[in-house]
């Protein structure tokens, strides 16, 4: 870690010096906790609460019409475990974060690192602004623009593949199958990418060059430059995006609702719009909540892991 | 072997000029197409996909403007910046409280606010919906605020925490022995040195609160509260065969945010550099 | 050890606390509003309309503006989805969040039937029932459309079916007339083809257009007995070899007759329409009340001419050739309204013979259930044509997605478009069908 701002540490070192009267802050005291209330209050209410009621719930069957509730046991589950399309949403996320992993995380990291070796600081400056843009347009727009770019024969990508003469993979990539899922990842690395060579970028600057010099010096080529220099020392930045990678793409459902509500044939459903269809399309609260408990359920354990991943590897330095 | 080695980074240099160009086209591309289209009348978006508009007349924009994509984009700023702000200051609060002061079971306590770290929103949506029309909550701006704040908190408490766990307790005790109370150290001290990662977070939260889309589209059932992702969608469907129309509200959409960036741009960037990746 | 064990009590306790506040909240007394009594006109009243968007939208509008010339006190607030997904999704939300308007949207069928059955619905027969003043003034088969369990729940507000609706002058330039048989349409798609045209616009993104296709050739190729008893899951099978050769016919006609073929599931019904509009597509199957939305003044279409003609039926279909696929669409009333009475007293207004007129006419074009209403004076030709049909109709057959419950319904559409790209075969998708009705039972 580096050391505390250069404020700081006028701060510490002009303080006079420290006397051993016992401080009050550290004592444990009731009172401090007042600064958790708000969190706890609102976490308690509005997550904690629904996260109970949703488990409950999925106990029942609930005819949304009539709000009448009847106990089912755990019905729901075995449904949920025989339930086809559950295993593809599920699966249609493992996807959505095996490639994002690729694309945002590490795709991010060595673009950013490309970038950096561009002589022009205007240039770096205006390609990372350019890769942006798609991140500060709403997903929405970014899902709609892409609706058009796969339409069949009049969209973008059909027509380039045309003009190239590839026109026998023309298709519609929404319409399918078997390629709707990977159309709609791809809109999403194409919309988030741009925010994650941000984002390495800024921890990559924080290396000194001096590193990158002596390693020069010694003969060390680029590429080993960045995998035994670079990589390792953004490591924090990349568990950070890899969690924020992971967590949002098990949550999809902008996306995928807006470009193909999960159809054709329930093909591109994501565990969100699954949940979504079960509650109001097929009117079926109770097994809507099912789905919602298995979703925290493999949040829950993906979360662990990643935290404990983190926890055990920390580069001094 | 000189040669050699020069020929190789030159390729190199190329190489590295390609993958960056073809990269800002790849983004620039539809960019440019979705703006371009906001133009053009129906009849020459179908005939002629790709030619440039004819003419550069305004009235796609001015009939997308009137079917609400002003106020959709109203509704989204306000709601995303207070969430936001809201959710900054509970959670930096919270950090805070479990960091730099003692507190009994301070153990049980992070682990009951980093518990929801990667709740997904969706599985609260059921009981939720009930929750809020009992509490008559539905359809309102308040109700979507208070979702938007609370499912960021336990992500916002975990990047703060993180931080503050590292700054230098010779700080708090400098203060302390200052007379300074702990909000006053608080807010003077603690907060304005975590800048870095409340940027962070800053941004993180936007991006998310600007995109959300299920809560929007399930808890405001009526025009006049719509948020930009389910307006659009709405404006989609109800301007099926004027997709000219559509575009135009897409890039008035697109463009606060894009605006907002780049003015922003340099103090983000600096805001972020002293931040996570250290 | 301690802080876990006082964790997972209070948890138990929660848990059974909202068991408990779960069973309790449930069923609605079978409270209907008050639609007998007398209206009150200082009273607010809020309304769900399937109206939005181009050409329908001001139709409420100025409704609601009229009736509060006449009566100023009253305050009505109007909130309107496009007729597709849109108040299909909207209605779900309100519905289990139990807010749903003083007057709403709803298709006949199985939809309408799931507002009745569970007392969210007000009973109307005491003001719209055949023998009442009001009651006589509808069509008799719009009336019995939202009839359940011997009761009327909803004012049909008009009448919808499914058409071929036809370019004139490309038919006439081919030298083609009106297909007598379903045959006779598929080939006369690769001549339409070979003149550079689309045969079929067809737009099969929303599951239900192709839907609708699947319902008519079911229609035409199993016995109508069948089809009503496979609609209800008790009493499902769906075994029929009818439903096969239907499905087979459909994907038949989606290879051969249309422009995208299996590529169909990415573009949307509302650039099928454009295609229509433009005079790109020679035919397009379309519901009665899109007519005059697409046959606008000025395109190409109306330049060329729009005719109609119902899905020619194969030849030797065991089901029955004359069943035309069509249904009403109405408005019922919440019987939760704290104003009912005066609900039903817009909803009278609004079927008016005036109204009802202006309803039929262009732009709007939407044949209303009021006998009378719709003449070729006060309608587009297509539409009066269409309307004629409908009334003439034999039998009709409600729409497949709102005919049975929603898990069936939500079948039949990942079947159409399943069949559509060619990933399902008739067979599995019958199969999987069966399996959601066997479920729903």
């Amino acid at each position: 870690m580096t050391s505390a701002p250069a404020s700081v540490r006028h701060v510490a070192e002009s303080a006079p010096p420290v006397r051993t009267r016992p401080d009050a802050r550290s004592v444990p005291h009731w009172r401090n906790v007042v600064w958790l209330i708000p969190a706890l209050a609102v976490l308690a209410v509005f997550v904690y609460w629904p996260l109970l009621q949703n488990l409950v719930f999925s106990f029942l069957k609930w005819n949304i019409y009539s709000g009448a509730q009847t106990f089912v046991g755990g019905q729901n589950y075995m449904e949920l475990a025989t339930d086809p399309i559950f295993r593809k949403a599920l699966l249609n996320n493992v996807w959505y974060a095996a490639i994002s992993i690729v694309f945002q995380v590490f795709g991010a990291l060595l673009l950013a690192a490309i970038i950096e070796s561009v002589k022009s600081e205007r240039l770096r400056k205006a390609f990372r602004s350019i890769y942006f843009i798609p991140s500060a347009i709403s997903l929405t727009v970014a899902g709609l623009l892409f609706y058009f770019i796969y339409q069949p024969q009049t969209g973008m990508l059909d027509t380039f593949l045309t003009n190239l003469g590839l026109g026998q993979y023309a298709q519609a990539w929404l319409g399918h199958e078997n390629t709707a899922i990977f159309a709609i990842v791809a809109m999403s690395q194409w919309q988030g990418f741009g925010y994650s060579v941000l984002l390495f970028s800024v921890a990559l600057q924080r290396i000194p060059l001096e590193l990158y010099e002596a390693a020069a010096i010694d003969g060390i080529g680029p590429i080993r430059r960045f995998l035994s220099i670079s990589m390792p020392l953004v490591r924090e930045m990349t568990s950070l995006m890899m969690i924020v990678t992971i967590s949002g793409a098990f949550q999809v459902f902008n996306e995928v609702m807006v470009m193909t509500s999960g159809g054709p044939n329930n093909s591109s459903q994501v565990l969100g719009t699954w949940l979504y269809h079960a509650g109001f399309i097929t009117n079926d609260f109770g097994y809507a909540a099912a789905i919602g408990v298995a979703i925290f359920v493999i949040t829950l354990i993906l979360a662990a892991l990643q935290l404990w991943v983190s926890h055990r590897k920390r580069v001094e330095w | 072997m000189v040669t050699l080695f020069s020929v190789g980074r030159a390729l190199r240099g190329a190489l590295v000029w390609i993958i960056l160009a073809a990269l800002a086209v790849v983004v620039l591309y539809p960019l440019v197409w979705m703006f371009l289209n906001g133009f053009k009348t129906n009849a020459e978006l179908f005939g002629n996909p790709f030619a440039l508009p004819t003419h550069f007349g305004w009235e796609n924009f001015a009939a997308a403007w009137q079917q609400g994509v002003g106020s959709f984009v109203l509704t989204s700023v306000s709601l995303t910046v207070l969430a936001t702000l809201i959710t900054e200051a509970i959670s930096a609060w919270a950090a805070y409280g479990l960091t730099r002061i003692q507190i009994p079971m301070n153990r049980a306590f992070t682990v009951l606010i980093l518990a929801g770290l990667m709740l997904a929103p969706t599985v609260a949506l059921v009981p939720l919906v009930k929750m809020f029309q009992s509490l008559g909550l539905y359809n309102t701006f308040l109700g979507l605020l208070i979702l938007y704040t609370a499912f960021r908190i336990p992500f916002t408490v975990f990047l703060i925490r993180a931080y503050m766990l590292d700054l230098p307790r010779e700080v708090d005790e400098a203060a302390s022995i200052d007379g300074a109370s702990k909000t006053a150290t608080f807010w003077r001290i603690i907060l304005p040195m975590s800048k870095p990662i409340i940027i962070t977070t800053i941004v993180l939260n936007v991006l998310t609160n600007w995109n959300e889309y299920l809560f929007a589209m399930v808890f405001t059932s009526g025009t006049g509260l719509q948020t930009l992702p389910v307006g659009l969608a709405d404006l989609m469907s109800k301007n099926g065969t004027q997709y000219p129309l559509v575009f135009a509200g897409m890039v008035m959409a697109a463009l606060p945010m894009v605006i907002l960036f780049f003015v922003c741009q340099r103090y983000f960037i600096r805001g972020l550099a002293g931040g996570v990746g250290k | 050890m301690r802080k876990t064990k006082m964790i997972s009590v209070s948890a138990a306790v929660a848990a059974a606390a909202l068991l408990l506040t779960g069973c309790t909240s449930s069923s609605n007394s079978a409270v209907s509003a008050d639609v007998a009594g007398k209206p009150d006109y200082s009273g607010s009243i809020s309304i769900l309309t399937a109206f939005a968007g181009k050409p329908m939208d001001p139709y409420f509008q100025n409704l609601i503006a009229a009736y509060k010339a006449e009566h100023p006190g009253v305050s009505i607030n109007l909130s309107q989805e496009t007729d597709d997904n849109a108040v299909k999704d909207k209605e779900k939300v309100l519905i289990a969040s139990q807010s749903l308007p003083d007057i709403y949207f709803s298709y006949a069928g199985n939809w309408g039937q799931n507002f009745a059955e569970n007392g969210l619905a007000a009973d109307l027969s005491s003001a719209i029932a055949p023998s009442t003043s009001w009651g006589q003034t509808f069509g008799a088969g719009a009336l019995n459309a939202f009839k359940y369990d011997g009761k009327y729940y909803g004012v049909p507000l008009y009448n919808d079916a499914k058409f071929m609706g036809y370019n004139k002058a490309i038919f006439q330039k081919l030298g083609l007339a009106v297909p007598s048989s379903f045959d006779a349409l598929i080939s006369d798609c690769s001549a339409i083809k070979a003149a550079g045209y689309t045969p079929i616009a067809f737009g099969n993104k929303d599951g239900w257009p192709g839907l609708h296709y699947l319902q008519q050739l079911f229609a035409y190729n199993v016995p109508r007995a069948t089809i009503d008893a496979d609609l209800i899951p008790k009493t499902a099978t769906w075994t029929d070899p009818g439903y096969i050769t239907a499905m087979k016919q459909f994907t038949e006609l989606v290879t051969k007759c249309t422009g995208d073929g299996s590529n169909s599931n990415g573009v949307t019904y509302t650039t099928a329409q454009q295609q229509q509009q433009s005079g790109k597509a020679a035919m397009y199957y379309q519901e009665l009340i899109e007519f005059d939305s697409v046959n606008t003044d000025g395109s190409q279409l109306n330049k060329d001419g729009l005719g109609i003609f119902p899905l020619p039926a194969p030849a030797n279909a065991a089901g029955d050739a004359k069943t035309l696929e069509a249904a009403p669409e109405g408005y019922m009333i919440n019987s939760k309204s704290k104003n009912a009475a005066l609900a039903l007293d817009f909803m009278k207004f609004a079927t008016s013979t005036k109204n009802a007129s202006v309803l039929s006419s262009p732009p709007y074009g939407q044949p209303s259930a009021v006998i009378g209403a719709v003449t070729t004076s006060t309608s587009s030709a297509a539409v009066a044509a269409g309307s004629d049909a409908v009334n003439k109709a034999p039998s009709t057959l409600v729409w497949l997605d709102t005919a049975s419950v929603p898990s069936v319904g939500d079948a039949w559409v990942s079947a159409s478009e399943g069949l559509v790209s060619g990933d399902l075969t008739p067979d599995a998708a019958l199969k999987a069908v069966q399996a959601a009705s066997e479920k729903a039972k």
